[in-house]
């Protein structure tokens, strides 16, 4: 590959339609990190999140010409792994729901829900990052995935609108309200 | 927060921080944050809030990622080639009219010479017929070895690709 101008997600991807599987390696190796990144923020655990973006891979794998070239790769990609990432969390949230009955009938039942059991292997630079994950954590939707794609991922909020089908100028004054409501919770947490 | 110019300021703060408001909302702001104190420390608070946001360390996914997607896409495979063997239903069709021409081979066999698989005698005789039930197992277990190998060759995926994938994955990992 040229080194002075490296392909970009569309090339690759039309490469990977066109048949070359070294398209898809590239866009795996481009967008892993940054996929787990994001994920990893709503599931608050390692292996659960590169669970849901080899998924999220596979799918592109699988529905590779479902993509047309109108939107970029990018906010194609972020919109499937973000649509996995919320319907876990529903599941999650029916799981949790389910063994929380099953305690009331029947303790011998009730098998504790594992949340977060591999995230001692993530070690934050400091306090501060282990704080500011709990308020984020704390956010109601839409509020939480906004600030993930903003502040987080640090995309620009043309993309955030094409992912979330919502027009710009709700995504800018959701992000400020996403932010205010953060640096509310942050005092609190601090009192 | 203290009133409507108060609420009205603070909704303009994610872009004035960004420094994406027009130069007249700019110097609106810019007068109120002088004035009002409260509005002025919710911005300072805010602004560190954007800084940690930015400044959250990187998580970077295990070394064996890339190995154990190629795994999950391997068992894709594995399984789109059964599902494709049993949702064609050319393939249905074909394995059936051989299954039944096997039946078929086999019972007259045994009907013709009950005791030699292959066709030798002429002798006919009714005995052993338990006999046939076996071969026709066994060779439609072969039969359906054999289906599945033909359509492998049809994936557009074949394993063979998906190895060279594999250290293809692992080079390209290697470098980063
Ligand atoms: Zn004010």
């Amino acid at each position: 590959m040229d080194a002075v101008t490296p392909k970009t997600d569309e090339q690759l991807i039309a490469e990977f339609q066109a048949g070359d599987e070294q398209g898809f390696v590239e866009l795996v190796n481009r967008y892993k990190d940054r996929l787990v990144n994001f994920v990893y923020r709503f599931l608050n655990d390692m292996t659960d999140a590169e669970d849901l973006v080899q998924e999220t891979f596979l799918k592109v794998y699988q529905k590779k010409h479902a993509y047309r070239e109108i939107a970029k790769f990018s906010t194609w990609i972020y919109t499937i792994a973000g649509n996995l990432a919320r319907s876990e969390l529903r599941k999650r949230k029916r799981r949790k729901t389910y063994t929380m009955s099953s305690l009331s009938y029947d303790d011998n039942e009730f098998t504790p829900v594992d949340h977060g059991k591999d995230t001692e292997g993530i070690v934050f630079n400091s306090y501060a990052g282990e704080e500011i994950m709990k308020a984020i954590n704390q956010l109601p939707e839409p509020f939480k995935t906004i600030t993930i794609l903003r502040d987080i991922q640090e995309l620009s909020y043309e993309d955030i609108s094409t992912i979330l089908d919502i027009p710009m100028g709700t995504v800018k004054s959701r992000v400020n309200r996403a932010r205010l409501k953060l640096q509310e919770t942050l005092s609190y947490l601090r009192e | 927060m203290q009133n409507n110019e108060c609420i009205y300021i603070c909704e303009q703060f994610t872009e004035y921080h960004e420094n994406s408001l027009l130069p007249e909302l700019k110097a609106k702001v810019d007068a109120h944050l002088t004035v009002c104190s409260p509005c002025q420390a919710i911005y300072q608070e805010l602004a560190q809030v954007i800084q940690k946001l930015h400044s959250l360390p990187t998580i970077n996914t295990n070394p064996e990622f890339n190995d154990q997607l190629l795994s999950k896409l391997r068992d894709l495979q594995a399984e789109s080639t059964w599902s494709r063997i049993y949702k064609s239903s050319y393939m249905r069709v074909a394995s059936y009219a051989v299954a039944a021409g096997f039946i078929v081979a086999v019972g007259l066999n045994v009907w013709i010479d009950p005791i030699s698989p292959i066709n030798q005698g002429r002798v006919s005789s009714f005995a052993g017929t338990q006999k046939p039930n076996a071969i026709n197992e066994e060779t439609l277990a072969s039969q359906t070895d054999s289906v599945v190998g033909n359509s492998s060759d049809s994936l557009e995926l074949s394993p063979g690709t998906i190895s060279s994938g594999s250290s293809t994955l692992q080079l390209v990992n290697d470098t980063q």
